[in-house]
């Protein structure tokens, strides 16, 4: 258990330093390796994925339901870029005053369109990218957990919806490309972008 | 045409069935060094994940340079299946063990990230989890 000083070695009237950083560093969180990997993360949901994710979802023409859920993981990936970059200020990182530096920390590849544009290359792509979002915030959460609570709940509830978003396209694309039903077990979001766990809004329990 | 029965231009080889080509991998960790055996077409993590030996990587795709490694002995890795790799990583000899496949014997020092997160920025290359504004 830390020692009660790791909340007292911030001065009474200090701005330069705070109690809510120095609390999680005392409990062991490397908290610049983790300002890195949140503005990576962040990068990820963002560039990597929200623009991205806008031109791949025009190209599943014919495909109204791929769209629609393309569509859902597109905004909820959104979410979960504002929810990450006040935690990164709190935290007393920045992001990047740079667009093209900030998409090339991303630690997930951009997620451009596919050379052919196919539904089975596009869902492949989606499905990929998920996996490697799945990976990057469990490694948040592996970091975090039982030490700093407030960055563990975030990255909990983002890595909640990336592993349903997973699912789904696991789903599509075992029936577009193999023929085979494997099912993501979900039925429906509510409106666009509901993002219940990062939004903290109701989920589907009927 | 047949030849003792068979017809002549058959080709039996498919039939046979070849041991996979294997190589012996040494794996310089931070306190020990370990030796594997990767087949020609498994990746290095996963041989050494199944060997018990879990190195550090995350998005598994070769992309975020978390699973970097460096050979030793100059040998050759083929990296086709990682999805950003540069001919500078290979000049410095830096190899992404997770999408890695060897084509040799390997010696390689594993735990690498900062330093070819480093090799990379000092190219002008994409170099994830580097950037700090100081």
């Amino acid at each position: 258990m830390p020692e009660k000083k790791d909340v007292q070695v911030v001065k009474h009237g200090d701005v330069s330093q705070r109690v809510g950083v120095e609390v999680i560093k005392a409990r062991g969180v490397d908290v610049d390796l983790l300002i890195k990997k949140l503005i990576a993360n962040a990068a990820a949901e963002f560039a990597s994925t929200y623009y991205y994710y806008t031109i791949l979802r025009m190209h599943l023409a014919g495909h109204e339901d791929y769209k629609e859920i393309c569509e859902d993981a597109r905004l909820e990936d959104r979410a979960h870029w504002e929810l990450i970059v006040p935690r990164i200020y709190e935290l007393g990182g920045e992001l990047p005053n740079d667009l093209p530096a900030f998409h090339d920390q991303a630690g997930c590849r951009a997620a451009k369109l596919p050379d052919p544009p196919t539904v089975v290359n596009i869902l492949t792509l989606l499905m990929e990218s998920e996996r490697c979002a799945i990976r990057s915030w469990i490694e948040i959460c592996d970091m975090t957990f039982g030490k700093d609570p407030r960055t563990y709940d975030m990255a909990s509830r983002i890595l909640n919806e990336e592993i349903e978003h997973e699912a789904w396209f696991i789903e599509l694309l075992a029936k577009e490309r193999d023929g085979k039903t494997v099912p993501s077990g979900h039925f429906r979001r509510g409106e666009p972008g509901h993002a219940p766990y990062s939004k903290n809004a109701k989920f589907y329990n009927p | 045409m047949a030849l003792l029965g068979f017809p002549a231009r058959q080709d039996y080889r498919g039939l046979m069935t070849p041991e996979p080509e294997k190589f012996q991998v040494a794996l310089l960790l931070p306190n020990e060094e370990r030796s594997i055996e990767v087949g020609r077409d498994e990746h290095i993590w996963d041989a050494a994940f199944a060997a018990g030996i879990v190195l550090p990587a995350m998005c598994h795709q070769g992309y975020c340079l978390t699973c970097a490694g460096r050979l030793e002995n100059g040998a050759e890795v083929d990296q086709s299946d990682s999805l950003v790799y540069f001919p500078e990583d290979r000049e410095a000899g830096f190899v992404l063990l997770c999408t890695g496949k060897p084509r040799s014997a390997l010696r390689i020092r594993t735990h690498q990230q900062k330093q070819m997160r480093e090799s990379r920025k000092q190219k002008n290359l994409l170099a994830p989890y580097s950037w700090s504004k100081d």
